[in-house]
């Protein structure tokens, strides 16, 4: 029974350490200027990927028709269009008022002015996009909800917000900051497991070929493969590496003595996967979500107020 | 205490759902992908597929409201889908070309046009989700979508050629031979003025 009670102690003690809300801001900042960067990498195809039958490129419309197979409760710009129509809006206009919501709300986060409403208007109209637009949506996307998603949740504003400046708000409970960082750093564990365990069950990592693939593959063939050729030596060294490194996260990430070479090895393949496979929003979102939920603390240690 | 425990329960559920998902897609991917397992054991793989699904309210009807709210729970939160990125291989990519043909006998090529190098990456998937697909129908009717923005262009073209193929890369040592990228013919579709998608307006 006393064991009971010491491992019960210990659970608690792991899901609720004491922080400070350092996390909070790297993630509200990081995500403010990923929501900025999104939209702004979007603006001259947003109605063309997002628009509905007979305007853009495919049919919004299937798209949402597909995803109402799976769940009718998954919000979409269908009921943004639907809502806009009852108020006399065309499609075109309820397309470019939620764009500049999303560039609206990711400035909000990046600011820190009314954080929480920013972020519930950010995930709410990114997620939108994200599901109408599922023909078209990959890995960034799902990312970006994550983080939002976590954000949303998290005991906002932190004090590096403009709304802690103008005394809107004041401290939060440390354990609460604390619990959402946990949860944030045990959902990365899992990512990179699973991702790291799929790699090194595939036969191309192992001898590099899959990293040359990766770098040949149209379109991420921003490197010219005479010149990659030059350093063919590297793929074996490069894929075992890649293995390695997501595999090992989850447990090479929590010791103190190892953590600060972990997030900079996986900081430093994310900036080489935006580097040279032309992927910079979704190295900057995996940047960004690393070092909210490692970073903080890693020099210097951090202690809640 | 009782409001921590509630935080505890909600962690605890998501990182069970996180994980069932994730061990879902591991295990579709071992089931049809080339790993380092036997070709014997995919339909062990599988079943472990199914019995991860159960969980996820993937046995229940679509229209069960359990599964609804529970997928609908799973995209909100972005953690429907695994993370399998580049792995276990990596495939060939895919290309789609259209081929518009005009009243006075000419000829232009096009490919799905979109502004930046953002946009690509989306295209890029796309057409690997044209390439992936078993279903005929599904991928007939992408390629018709994409063949009527092109329409939109050049609504002076009287036929559209959609041909879709793969671009079968070539390995360092091959590339080092001499061989370069070449394309292999998948899937050709025509459309004609009779198949060009009505312009709908909205209100």
């Amino acid at each position: 029974m006393k064991r009971l009670s010491v491992w019960r102690e210990r659970l608690m003690d792991f899901c609720f350490p004491a922080e400070s809300d350092t996390w909070l801001a790297v993630l509200r900042i990081g995500l403010g200027l990923q929501v900025m960067l999104y939209a702004m990498s979007l603006r001259d195809d947003w109605n063309y990927l997002l628009a509905g039958t007979g305007h853009g490129l495919i049919s919004r419309n299937l798209g949402e028709a597909i995803l109402s197979l799976e769940s009718h409760l998954v919000p979409r710009l269908g009921w943004l269009v639907t809502l806009g129509t009852h108020a006399g809006l065309r499609e075109e206009t309820v397309l470019g008022v939620t764009w500049i919501c999303l560039l609206v709300s990711g400035c909000g986060l990046l600011m820190g002015l009314a954080s929480r409403f920013s972020a519930i208007l950010a995930w709410l109209f990114h997620l939108c996009a994200a599901k109408s637009g599922g023909f078209v949506s990959y890995g960034v996307d799902n990312f970006m909800t994550i983080g939002l998603f976590y954000l949303m949740l998290s005991p906002l504003p932190d004090q590096y917000s403009l709304d802690w400046r103008l005394g809107k708000s004041r401290a939060r409970d440390p354990q609460l900051l604390g619990f959402w960082r946990r949860l944030l750093q045990l959902h990365l564990c899992v990512i990179y497991f699973f991702s790291g365990l799929m790699k090194c069950l595939g036969t191309g990592w192992w001898d590099g070929s899959n990293i040359w693939r990766a770098l040949i593959r149209p379109p991420f063939n921003i490197i010219d493969p005479e010149i990659l050729i030059r350093w063919k030596y590297l793929f074996p060294v490069a894929g075992i590496f890649t293995c390695l490194l997501e595999i090992g996260y989850p447990f090479f990430i929590w010791n103190n003595r190892t953590r600060k070479i972990w997030l900079i090895s996986i900081c430093a393949m994310h900036v080489g996967i935006g580097l040279t496979m032309g992927m910079y929003l979704f190295a900057f979102i995996m940047i960004i979500l690393n070092v909210a939920a490692f970073g903080p603390g890693l020099i210097r240690p951090e202690h809640a107020k | 205490m009782s409001k921590r425990r509630v935080y505890l329960a909600g962690l605890a559920l998501q990182l069970f759902l996180i994980i069932t998902v994730s061990s879902r897609d591991t295990f579709w991917l071992l089931s049809t992908s080339r790993t380092v397992f036997p070709e014997r054991s995919k339909n062990f793989w599988q079943r472990a597929e199914q019995i991860a699904s159960t969980p996820l309210g993937q046995g229940l009807p679509r229209s069960n409201p359990a599964r609804q709210i529970l997928t609908g729970y799973l995209h909100l939160s972005g953690i429907e889908a695994g993370y399998g990125f580049f792995a276990p291989n990596i495939p060939n990519s895919y290309k789609l070309v259209f081929e518009l043909r005009f009243p006075d006998g000419r000829v232009e090529y096009r490919l799905p046009r979109v502004s930046n190098a953002a946009s690509v990456l989306r295209i890029a998937g796309l057409l690997d989700m044209i390439g992936r697909t078993r279903s005929e129908a599904f991928r007939q009717t992408i390629v018709k979508m994409l063949a009527d923005a092109v329409w939109r262009e050049h609504a002076d073209a009287t036929m559209i050629r959609a041909t879709f193929g793969s671009v079968v890369l070539p390995s360092a040592p091959e590339f080092e031979r001499g061989k370069r990228e070449s394309y292999e013919f998948l899937y050709a579709y025509d459309f004609s003025v009779s198949d060009k998608a009505t312009e709908q307006s909205t209100p």
